[in-house]
């Protein structure tokens, strides 16, 4: 057995994996767009970290599926929920973690964590895009940016606009309609991640805000929010360019424990 | 005496002109465009054209919505509330709830034997119980917006939308698309859906006969046949319910100045 584990995330927006060695080193990660056919996007995002890891599938003794679409990772010995996974793996990652928020593409959690990983107490918002990566994809068409490039352009706002909508669709027409009263894109996108954080911050407090913060999920990779959202708090987070895949990297993590014979 | 009602809506502005609170001398809409005072002046125009009466010969003008404010020569203003629901009454004058589904926001009242507004409840927050949710999916089904309703009716096995979000739906009924769903399916699922909001908002208010359909989707068929499917009851829809908060506001400025000029001289304010 080589103790190599591989954990699969499939998320509403993006699938990702991590292959993990018996070290807990990274060994190969990989980050695709989910389609329709969920199970076929389940092996290529396998296939791809395995790539990236210089392994092959016989070098894997057990994979944990994770997320949204965790049920089509019908390879895999093990599913376990997001919520579990990202709370585990942002606990390896920053061990004195005790509240994790995650933005992805179509919800958002704050999860409280204990010193061991395991969750405390959690909430989510899955009903509405507002406040989720969705809200900023949509602005960022609205605006005509990729998503990719609205947190850097926020920060070098120099007077936020407030948006005031919550939903997605109205923010959309709210944009739009301060785009044509000549307002600059930048100030637009500030006032975009301040909403965002906002509406965060109002999730946190429903299980405590207790430091130290980490970020993860997708949206963690936007440095606008990132700094919306520690503005906001008035306290710094945590955050790795490995925050997206922190849901994969815990179903990992929970996989090899299940393979050693033993919950923590 | 003659009183002109307009309603600036999020979407669109329409105008009633009315002959002594009673007669309905001309309707006018025009979508409201982000400018709502210049289409507002322009439905004046038109219901002045087509009334064949002067600008000058409008004795009072009432505005109502969202944008009522805008209008420097109003002479009042009202809630939308209490226009719609006056509106819906001179309609059908035995209305008790009232529904109001415009673009941006649904509403509800439930009213009482004289005509006043009892209770009331408001979706403005969320795109999803609102006509901007069926002019999205016109757009991303590629149905023109009038074909949406009579399209709806076509169909045999209604496709529920579990979605509550007006985003999340979208991907929820491209899925659909792809699985297959016939249209006329999936363009029922969308009324149903705003049907099924719109009635939790009249449940709060409490629901009894007769229930009165107005706002910017009144003329959709697609819309009035969901609202009965989920309602259980016959539903009043009429063409001119459309215009339902400008009407009222028509009737409502008629009040008022007979009010005003009958009060004695020297005591007004």
């Amino acid at each position: 057995m080589s103790g190599i584990v591989a954990g699969v995330d499939i998320g509403s927006t993006t699938a990702k994996c991590v292959v993990l060695g018996a070290d807990s080193r990274v060994l190969g990660k990989s980050l695709s767009v989910v389609g329709i056919d969920i199970v076929k996007d389940a092996e290529r995002a396998l296939e791809a970290a395995l790539a990236d890891a210089h392994l092959s599938r016989s070098d894997v003794s057990f994979i944990t599926g994770t997320g949204y679409g965790r049920y089509k990772v019908y390879f895999g010995q093990l599913v376990v929920t997001e919520i579990s996974c990202h709370a585990r793996g942002a606990n390896f990652l920053f061990p004195g973690t005790r509240l994790v928020v995650d933005i992805g593409g179509q919800d958002t959690k704050a999860i409280r964590t204990n010193e061991k990983g395991e969750v405390v107490d959690f909430a989510m918002n899955d009903k509405c895009a507002a406040g989720t990566g969705r809200f900023l994809d949509v602005c960022a068409n609205a605006l005509g940016y990729d998503v990719s490039e609205i947190g850097p352009l926020s920060l070098q706002a120099r007077r936020a606009v407030k948006v005031t909508s919550t939903c997605t669709v109205f923010a959309e027409s709210e944009v739009t309609s301060y785009v044509s009263r000549g307002k600059d894109p930048k100030d637009i996108l500030a006032g975009l991640h301040a909403s965002i954080a906002n509406r965060t911050l109002s999730l946190m407090q429903r299980v405590g805000v207790e430091p130290e913060i980490t970020f993860t999920g997708g949206v963690s990779q936007n440095q606008g929010m990132v700094r919306a959202l520690q503005q906001r708090l008035g306290a710094p987070v945590n955050v790795s360019p490995l925050s997206q895949y922190l849901g994969a990297l815990g179903a990992a993590l929970h996989g090899r424990e299940r393979l050693l014979g033993g919950a923590s | 005496m003659i009183t002109g009602g307009l309603d600036l809506g999020a979407g669109t502005i329409k105008g009633v002109l009315l002959e002594d609170g009673r007669r309905v001398l001309a309707t006018a809409s025009l979508p409201s465009r982000g400018i709502p005072v210049q289409a507002a002046r322009r439905v004046l125009d038109e219901l002045g054209e087509t009334a064949n009466i002067a600008p000058g010969d409008v004795d009072y003008l009432c505005t109502t919505g969202f944008g009522r404010y805008t209008i420097p020569e109003r002479n009042l203003q009202v809630s939308d509330f209490t226009s719609s629901a006056r509106g819906a009454v001179f309609l059908f004058p035995k209305t008790r709830l009232v529904v109001d589904i415009g673009t941006q926001a649904s509403r509800t009242m439930s009213i009482s034997e004289t005509g006043k507004v009892l209770k009331f409840k408001m979706n403005e927050k969320c795109a999803a119980g609102a006509g901007r949710f069926v002019e999205r999916c016109s757009k991303y089904l590629q149905v023109p917006l009038e074909e949406m309703g009579p399209k709806a009716l076509a169909s045999q096995h209604p496709k529920l939308i579990s979605s509550v979000c007006a985003v999340l739906a979208e991907t929820e009924i491209i899925n659909n698309v792809a699985e297959g769903v016939p249209l006329p399916d999936i363009l029922m699922g969308v009324f149903l859906s705003l049907s099924q909001r719109a009635y939790s908002l009249m449940r709060y208010v409490g629901v009894q006969p007769e229930v009165t359909l107005v706002g910017g989707l009144v003329r959709d068929v697609g819309m009035a046949k969901a609202l009965h499917d989920t309602v259980g009851m016959d539903i009043n829809v009429a063409p001119d319910a459309y215009y339902a908060a400008a009407l009222g506001s028509a009737i409502l400025g008629h009040s008022r100045l007979l009010k005003l000029t009958q009060a004695p001289r020297g005591t007004g304010g």
